[in-house]
């Protein structure tokens, strides 16, 4: 298993080094910051020294070797933008991103899990039917849209909560709900899948006619075995999320957290912050993928690292 | 087993339930106007949304309308703009004169002092004017100065400034120049830029990286003592979530709202905005070469209709030049090109087009509805008989092509914002040959452009821009389509007149 963890982590190291270079190298070939900057009635001499200021005159390959160089010492540089260090500002922004991710998902698989073992259970009742329509619908909303909606009735008609902000209990419902809804939608469905899955096998046939009673079938075997699908679906969706995917429903509540950070950084060009995220998303998902595969290691017993 | 499902199955409904239903128990750490406006006797504090958070407070460094709406209220300068007419009056400074071409000589107010009881001195103006100018200090700002060459302290109530050549703009360009204290930003470089001390007649009491920044008024502030007591900025980027939380009664001003939004609004204000929006004509190679061409493109589009339809009215038609009463070289006797869609046919059988297809450049979301109006235009060009080929490009792309002449295109659409509220940035930004934006080429234009630059009579420099104008009206520079108004959404009981700077001026604000 150490060796494992090892290998893994070297891995995770050429990745995060492969993101970075593919990053630097094509956003210095295509992005043009000094124009985005300025003032567009600014001279092009005022483009020049703001240029050779920010060091994007000199050739390609020097520049991505001075990056690289300071990146292994996980200095990042000034954020052209805020003039204070970069990889500090995507520190500051994280934790609101991950308490709003880290409540998103607790509710998701609050509300899911049970509902997704029930309908598999009672298949093709009433509850199962709409419960795999219901998730087909809330993967389908758009996340803005929703957020809006909510917003409008529960913030401003009924006055229940915040329209936008951070800080409190009462600022987080909604957002936490909108965010929900996507991954809600993924792990009821392949809750439901797997569950029905396990319980229509061989080995859950043969536990009923030994006597078992359906609750040991459910959650001593089954769900067990169904776990391994679960926690997959549940990692990917938590790292994505952290890594940005909540750029919408935070831009709509005005939640000051990643997702909001990434959006204003692509939008200025502001490359040093943008290194610094591009490095941070790529260690939290590698992360994450490898807290998941290990996680198969307790789950499956068939399974040795 | 059905009861240990029902349990499963109630738990988590239940927990769901009480996660869902508010939490009234919770701290309000971060007070918002939920809590405030039931009690509105005792209310002498507003808050405000803004489009985003500034980047920074230092207020000599950024292009970054975010952060003037805070250190508007907290800094001044030595003269300052006049809200609505736009000329130049007395702030920091009581008196300025011009001792000669180059030389100009401003008396200090006295009995001035920073928000941390330092007295401003000649010290300080000098120093002010010296930083925003140094190369080192690499200010997005430091092109509104640059023909700044010296500034020197003659006595304690008195400052030079020397400019390179005439400048007959500098009095403009000073209302532009925030005063810093220099023993404050010498002994504290790293508070600058998040802890702000000016003379304003507001200080800064708490920035709370990305969720709100605090002012308080200064009781000790030398001018007028502004009635509200304090202000709280928050940072809402979405339009409609500004507009719910003007609705749900959180904020008391929301900037930038949609003319969509307006027949929501509890109470709005509007002002004219600095955006000019045109279509830049390439007058150096190809189609749009033709005298004939660009006017018959001026005739076949109906700009009032533009303004109602898309803008629903709030928006001006552009007079037939970038500029509106107020900037210095605006010509009241022109007027838009009329919408005649007729004459437009006919100029273009005069100039023998023969049908080749014309390029119209443009992008989409930096203005508002910039996409919609260009495909507007590109409509009503075709109607008139243009064969128009629409682009959209992204936004790094569009600002490649704007400043590449090489890559100019028969048509693109732009806007101008002009700051200095002074014509000599436009011409020389998109008239005069090699201008960062010109693609337009006259040489006799350009010896006028140079002329009113340096001329300090203030009358023949008026008659010298107007001159100007009617020579890129009958030969067009472009087409000047609309000047977009600012929309304010703000709660029933504030009461504020917006600028004509688009300047938030909280200590013009009262409640009511």
């Amino acid at each position: 298993m150490k060796r494992y963890i090892i290998v893994r982590l070297l891995y995770t190291i050429v990745v995060i080094l492969g993101v970075s270079i593919l990053v630097f190298v094509v956003t210095h070939m295509v992005g043009n910051p000094v124009n985005t900057m300025l003032p567009l009635q600014a001279t092009e001499a005022e483009r020049a020294a703001l240029r050779h200021q920010l060091g994007l005159d000199k050739p390609l390959f020097e520049q991505l070797t001075t990056f690289l160089g300071s990146m292994v010492k996980l200095d990042f540089g000034i954020s052209w933008w805020q003039q204070i260090p970069a990889l500090g500002i995507v520190i500051n922004k994280m934790p609101a991103t991950f308490m709003l991710v880290s409540a998103a998902m607790i509710l998701s698989i609050v509300v899911a899990i049970p509902l997704g073992i029930l309908a598999a259970y009672k298949p093709g009742t009433f509850l199962d039917r709409f419960l795999t329509s219901a998730s087909l619908i809330g993967l389908c909303l758009p996340p803005f849209w929703l957020g809006l909606m909510l917003v409008l009735f529960f913030a401003v008609r009924l006055g229940w909560f915040f329209t936008s902000g951070y800080g409190t209990l009462r600022h987080l419902i909604l957002p936490t709900i909108t965010l929900a809804v996507v991954p809600m939608g993924h792990l009821a469905q392949i809750v439901r899948f797997s569950m029905a899955e396990q319980l229509n096998a061989q080995y859950a046939i043969t536990a009923r006619a030994k006597g078992a009673s359906e609750t040991a079938v459910l959650f001593g075997h089954a769900l067990k075995n169904a776990a391994t699908s679960i926690v997959t679906m549940g990692g990917s969706d938590f790292g994505r999320l952290l890594a940005g995917e909540t750029a919408a429903v935070e831009v709509v509540f005005g939640w000051p957290g990643f997702g909001t950070l990434i959006v204003d950084t692509i939008g200025r060009q502001d490359f040093p912050l943008l290194q610094a995220e591009v490095f941070f998303v790529a260690v939290v998902i590698c992360l994450i993928n490898l807290i998941v595969d290990i996680s198969y290691a307790y789950l499956d017993p068939r399974i040795k690292y | 087993m059905r009861k240990g499902l029902q349990f499963l199955l109630i738990l988590s409904l239940v927990v769901t339930l009480i996660a869902g239903c508010g939490g009234s128990s919770s701290q309000p750490t971060q007070q918002s106007g939920k809590e405030g406006t039931t009690s509105t006797a005792t209310k002498d504090t507003i808050i405000i949304a803004l489009q985003g958070e500034p980047s920074t407070l230092d207020p000599q460094f950024a292009d970054d309308g975010n952060m003037r709406a805070v250190t508007d209220n907290v800094f001044e300068r030595l003269l300052e703009l006049d809200g609505k007419t736009l000329e130049p009056i007395n702030g920091l400074a009581t008196d300025i004169k011009s001792i000669d071409d180059v030389t100009w000589q401003l008396t200090l107010r006295e009995g001035v002092k920073f928000h941390n009881g330092d007295p401003f001195t000649a010290e300080d103006a000098v120093f002010s004017i010296k930083r925003v100018t140094d190369p080192a200090y690499k200010s997005q700002i430091a092109g509104n100065f640059n023909t700044i060459k010296d500034a020197k302290v003659i006595d304690d109530k008195t400052i030079q400034i020397v400019t390179d050549g005439p400048d007959p703009i500098l009095p403009k360009r000073l209302t532009r120049l925030d005063i810093v204290d220099k023993k404050y930003i010498e002994s504290n470089p790293d508070k600058v830029a998040t802890e702000p001390i000016g003379t304003g007649p507001y200080k800064v009491t708490k920035w709370n990286r990305g969720v709100d920044i605090t002012i308080e008024r200064n009781e000790d502030y030398w001018g007028n003592k502004p009635q509200i007591k304090g202000a709280t900025y928050r940072f809402i980027q979405e339009s409609s979530t500004r507009l719910s939380a003007l609705k749900a009664g959180e904020i008391d001003l929301a900037v930038n709202m949609l003319p969509e939004y307006v027949s929501e609004l509890p109470a709005y204000k509007t002002s004219d905005g600095i955006e000019f929006t045109f279509i830049r004509f390439n007058t150096l190679r190809g189609p749009m070469k033709s005298k004939l061409m660009r006017q018959a493109a001026c005739y076949a589009v109906d700009k009032k209709a533009l303004a109602d339809s898309l803008y629903l009215g709030y928006a001006n038609v552009a007079q037939g030049q970038l500029a509106k009463p107020g900037y210095f070289g605006y010509n009241d006797e022109i007027k838009a090109y009329p919408y005649d869609p007729e004459k437009a046919k006919a100029l273009l059988k005069e100039a023998g087009y023969n049908g080749e297809v014309i390029e119209l450049v443009s992008e989409r979301g930096r203005w508002l509805k910039d996409g919609e109006l260009t495909e507007a235009v590109a409509g009503m060009l075709t109607d008139a008989g243009f064969n128009i080929k629409l682009t959209f490009l992204s936004w790094q792309e569009w600002l490649d092509t704007l400043f590449n002449l090489d890559k100019a295109p028969d048509m693109m659409f732009s806007s101008n914002g002009n700051e200095l509220f002074d014509m000599d940035r436009f011409y020389q930004a998109l008239i005069k040959t090699g201008g960062p934006q010109s693609a337009y080429s006259n040489p006799e234009v350009d010896k006028m452009i140079d002329a009113a630059r340096s001329e300090m009579d203030t009358e023949k420099r008026l008659q010298l821009y107007k001159d100007l104008a009617k020579i890129v009206y009958e030969d067009p520079f472009g087409l000047p389509l609309l000047n977009l108004k600012d929309i304010y959404g703000m709660s029933p009981n504030l009461e504020w007149e917006p600028r004509q700077d688009s300047r938030i001026t909280v200590f013009e604000m009262k409640l009511k």
